[in-house]
């Protein structure tokens, strides 16, 4: 559950419709209510359309990207132990209810993964596609002004970008 | 009759002990449902992490059904 919910928050963060995931329960012995989990499903996601023209979605390209660098931020350091620690919590707690789930990913697990996408995506975008200035990346990468001014920083530290002018490659 | 139809490309995740039996009676007893979902058998819907439905949708798929 923990995971579906992740799911659901990274693709919302990656300007995908998170309706598009489904996690659905149906035994061996239930042919019939699998065909109309299936049968439901498939209209849904027709009546959405193809990725990147449903309601609140960004274009294709644009999903692409976010997804490429939310790939490798998927299995960053920072956020599994984010994961971990949040199953830990909820197992002391003993309250697994959808919305506790929900507000413990939100708060403990997307902020890490978020950073870790904003800082692939500024390598992955500076390195396809030569110098940017840093308001451009705002623009490309859907993170804000001093989220990205703060990752540039971190990153420049680390020696992995450089300035030059008002441009970063 | 150009007017193109919709096909989505849809990947299923589905539990080798729940939803692929279920997959599998529905097709013995010959029920009808959509051909859309190419289906990835899973030992257990625990299995399945953040990371496969981010590359799933990154290789172009329009949803993502997981089955437990």
């Amino acid at each position: 559950m923990i995971i579906a919910e992740t799911c659901r928050q990274a693709l919302k963060d990656a300007g995908v419709n998170p309706d598009r995931m489904a996690l659905e329960w149906a035994s061996a012995a239930e042919a019939p209510r699998f065909v109309e989990l299936i049968t439901g499903y498939v209209s849904g996601i027709k009546s959405m359309g193809p990725l990147g023209t449903a309601e609140g979605e960004s274009e294709k390209d644009v999903i692409r990207m976010h997804l490429k660098a939310g790939i490798k931020a998927a299995s960053a350091r920072k956020v599994r132990t984010a994961l971990g620690k949040l199953a830990k919590d909820m197992n002391k707690s003993n309250d697994y209810s959808p919305q506790v789930i929900s507000e413990g990913v939100a708060n403990k697990v997307l902020p890490a993964f978020r950073k870790e996408r904003l800082t692939q995506e500024i390598q992955l975008c500076l390195a396809e596609q030569g110098p940017c200035k840093s308001a451009d990346l705002c623009e490309k990468t859907g993170g804000g002004n001093k989220e990205i001014e703060k990752i540039l920083e971190t990153l420049s530290k680390k020696k992995l970008v450089k300035k030059k002018g008002s441009s970063w490659y | 009759m150009t007017a193109e139809v919709f096909n989505p490309h849809i990947l299923g995740f589905f539990c080798h002990w729940c939803c692929y039996a279920a997959a599998d009676a529905a097709g013995v007893s010959r029920y009808q449902y959509p051909p859309n979902v190419r289906v990835i058998r899973v030992m257990c819907t625990g299995r399945i992490d953040v990371r496969f439905i981010l590359e799933a949708f990154g290789c172009g798929a329009d949803g993502v059904f997981t089955g437990g």
